[in-house]
């Protein structure tokens, strides 16, 4: 029995009895989706329903994402009077995710006594587009996890491949340094060591020691093929604001085409708003429909975030978030003196 | 901005600064009112505070046609609302780390802090902006343009 | 209806000649290695291996971004560019279906869309049949298939010893006559091997919709389904903008002083805003309501308004969909 498979028994388990012992109103899991290589998210109310919720290397998804939504203030008095009480919330969280949930939390975002939060210790996901890519002209049928953590496939002839989990694992996986859910109620699985900062920056390291003009050049390449379709916003756990700016019409501060000054001022604009807020669980570069290296430019901030000011965001309630913050002797390099 | 160039110039910079009213706009007066010259490029507008300043208003402004843009405000410690300047110096440290790291030149976005009293120190970073800018050229990135 | 037998390296200099009357575009691998309708001649070799493309072709006719009015020294000017012959090759099926779909919205009646219009008088289609379907392929439920010829000018099917060209109307005919020296005759058991070709392909695929779909979703319109699964919903405008028949807008002005442009740009009714009105009221103010209307709407209103339902079968949605929604899954839950 594969390592995620002993998981998946256990999280059953442990859910029926949430549920069944009202701990929680609503489960947010995971269950098989109708492709391979995928899962979709379940939102599970019923004990009877509990074997459909899923453990495996699909779960991918960031499901914290639905959290402020199911918390959202009513609109008015008199909405408030006609609405429910806010519901006791169960969710599974990988590490990344489990960050995202204490950034929200730091935000006020979410109330902690109406989450029952089920850490899973996460060896990495499967990124599809790697999986898809590996299997060359075959079309995938089915797909799952073998003893060893690798992917065993069933393609269109009938004949089975294995893909080795790190050939296929996700990109933002490969640099995660927060495997084991920082914060949980109940936790599932051996948390693995996290990845090495250095390890984690590796690609903004080289992209960074390209001259200005190639990063220019490097940044344009990925504005070029954004279609402005906002997945990566959407999917965004962070992105939670009433109205987007970009949805703003007074003032209108960028068109909705794809002019590429617009594209790039996007993604710039995104990126900073996320700066010491995003947690890098990848949700964004999963749903871009057209496969673009949306975290290019966080991973940078991240970076800058930690080594200017020691932060990082989803590690711990009470920090105050680094932008509603300052010191008397933070840096100042970037001055202009005469 | 409407188009400017002075034939017997050449290409000027258009620079658009955002000065905050209670230290660095006053600053820039006291250097008018004392009579010292510096470049007439910058474009000023005056905010009560730097930390009025959303990223967006120096990415729209290269957007529009800025050639480059400088925002001061009052020296750590001194600002008339007491932090805003502390807020902002960190979203200008990061501001600048990423349009440097998206590939914009660094002396196109600069950030300083000039007092009410320091209108020789405010000429003087406006000569020093002027002429990195100048040496850069006109600004291609981020444009957009709205003719046909 | 002609049918005529092209080799595959004659296929380039079909492509070439097709290029000297205008744009070309052909299905190659791009940047990102993924097989799409690029500018001909490219870098990449032409490949015919390729299940569908990422991007639908509708944005050959109805652009993401796509300039109606210039404002120049305060006056309003039609962009009046002359539009250049286009020739597209390798459209599967299902999307030139879906062209045929938009055209009754944009291009029937009167008056029409002039710029769709414009662009698509412009543009000959050449599909390609498909041999191999993928598991997220579903055309045949929806009235379309693997060879229809329906939004094509020609249609090609890819066999071993070349490709079977099949003219699809007059302007097929047209352009077949004026390859006619690159072409050999379809003898019938190219003819045959095409259609064995189209209908294993046919074989492949499973229904999916029942036969009165309308009246089922009609009386399942308050079912706590829409619920259940629109609740998963990012509102991410993914299915929309990957959608070929998808053709929702805004339309904005983009004004400095007195020089700028009205621009036309995608819109998805999955986005909270697009039913949000000036007061603040929004009629589909959940990711129910929304979820609810795009399935309505492609496979209830759409019938209602243009006798066939809008949804073309291609999987596009299914496939990248960042949470894996499927909306044959939706479908069966509800009966329909």
């Amino acid at each position: 029995m594969s390592a995620s498979h002993q998981i998946e028994a256990r999280l059953r388990e442990t859910v029926e009895k949430l549920l069944r012992e009202k701990k929680v109103s609503l489960f947010l899991g995971f269950e098989k989706a109708s492709l391979p290589f995928r899962t979709t998210p379940l939102f599970l109310t019923k004990t009877q329903e509990v074997e459909r919720l899923a453990w495996n290397p699909f779960c991918t998804a960031n499901l914290s994402v639905y959290l402020p939504r199911l918390f959202q203030a009513p609109a008015d008095a008199r909405a408030a009077k006609a609405a429910p009480p806010p519901p006791t919330v169960g969710v599974a969280l990988k590490g990344c995710d489990a960050r995202s949930v204490v950034a929200l939390l730091q935000e006020r975002q979410l109330p902690r006594e109406n989450l029952v939060l089920l850490g899973i210790a996460c060896p990495g996901m499967v990124d599809r587009r790697k999986a898809e890519k590996a299997l060359g002209e075959h079309e995938a049928l089915g797909a799952g996890e073998d003893g060893r953590g690798n992917i065993r496939v069933v393609v269109d002839d009938g004949t089975e491949i294995t893909l080795r989990r790190e050939d296929v694992v996700a990109d933002a996986c490969l640099e995660c340094r927060s495997p084991a859910p920082a914060i949980h109620d109940i936790l599932l699985g051996t948390p693995v060591e996290g990845k090495k900062t250095e390890t984690a920056r590796l690609r903004t390291a080289e992209f960074e020691s390209r001259p200005l003009e190639a990063r220019w050049a490097g940044f344009q390449e990925v504005v070029a093929r954004c279609i402005r379709c906002n997945a990566c916003r959407q999917a965004c756990p962070m992105c939670y604001c009433k109205t987007c700016i970009f949805d703003q019409t007074r003032p209108r501060w960028i068109g909705a085409g794809t002019n590429i000054s617009d594209v790039a001022i996007y993604h710039l604009v995104r990126a900073f708003h996320l700066a010491g807020r995003c947690t890098e669980c990848g949700a964004c570069e999963r749903a871009c429909p057209m496969g673009i290296d949306v975290r290019l430019l966080g991973r940078k901030l991240s970076a800058e975030v930690e080594d200017l000011y020691g932060y990082r965001p989803g590690e711990a309630i009470e920090a105050t978030p680094v932008l509603s913050s300052f010191a008397m002797d933070d840096p100042q390099d970037f001055v202009t003196e005469p | 901005m409407q188009s400017e160039a002075r034939p017997e110039k050449g290409w000027e910079p258009r620079i658009l600064a955002f000065l905050c009213n209670w230290c660095s706009y006053a600053g820039a007066d006291l250097a008018g009112v004392s009579r010292i010259q510096y470049p007439p490029n910058l474009r000023i507008i005056r905010v009560p505070c730097s930390g009025r300043i959303n990223p967006f208003f120096l990415l729209r402004g290269l957007q529009n046609g800025a050639d480059g843009v400088l925002v001061s405000g009052c020296h750590p410690g001194d600002c008339h609302y007491i932090s805003g300047n502390l807020a902002a110096r960190r979203k200008f440290a990061l501001v600048q780390e990423l349009l440097k790291y998206a590939g914009i030149e660094p002396e196109r976005v600069q950030f300083t802090w000039v007092s009410a009293s320091e209108g020789g120190r405010f000429a003087a970073i406006v000569e020093k902006v002027v002429e990195q800018i100048q040496k850069l050229g006109p600004n291609k990135k981020l444009v957009k343009s709205y003719e046909r | 209806m002609t049918e005529k037998l092209i080799s595959h390296t004659n296929l380039d200099r079909l492509l070439a000649r097709l290029g000297e009357r205008g744009r070309v575009y052909a299905p190659a691998r791009d940047e990102a290695g993924e097989v799409a309708l690029g500018e001909w001649p490219q870098n990449e070799p032409l490949t015919l291996e390729y299940g569908n493309f990422r991007q639908s072709p509708k944005a050959f006719f109805l652009p993401q971004n796509q300039t109606l009015l210039y404002l120049q020294e305060g006056q309003w000017q039609e962009p009046g560019l002359p539009v250049r012959e286009t020739f597209l090759f390798g459209v599967r099926p299902c999307d030139a279906r879906a062209l045929l779909l938009v055209d009754k919205v944009f291009l029937d009646g009167d008056p029409n869309d002039p710029y769709y219009t414009r662009l698509r008088e412009k543009t000959t289609v050449i599909g390609l049949a498909c041999a191999q379907t993928m598991p997220s392929c579903f055309c045949t439920s929806v009235g379309g298939g693997p060879g229809d010829a329906a939004g094509v000018d020609v249609l090609a099917v890819a066999l071993e010893t070349g490709l079977l060209l099949r003219a699809g109307n007059a302007k097929g005919e047209d352009l077949l006559s004026s390859v006619a020296g690159l072409l050999a005759e379809a003898t019938p058991a190219v003819l045959q091997a095409a259609e064995e070709r189209i209908r294993d392909a046919e074989d492949q695929l499973a229904p999916v919709l029942t036969a009165d779909s309308v009246r089922r979703l009609r009386e399942a319109y308050d079912s706590p389904l829409w619920e259940t699964a629109g609740q998963k919903c990012l509102g991410c405008g993914t299915c929309s903008f990957l959608c070929p028949t998808c053709y929702c807008f805004d339309i904005t002005d983009e004004i400095r002083g007195s020089v700028g442009r009205r621009v036309r740009t995608w819109d998805c009714c999955a986005y909270a805003p697009f039913t949000l009105h000036g007061s603040g009221h929004n009629p589909r103010p959940t990711p129910k309501e929304r979820w609810r209307q795009r399935v309505m709407h492609k496979f209830r209103y759409a019938v209602e308004s243009f006798a066939v339902s809008f949804c073309v079968g291609c999987g596009r949605c299914i496939r990248n969909c960042p949470i894996s929604m499927d909306l044959r899954t939706a479908l069966k839950e509800l009966g329909a």
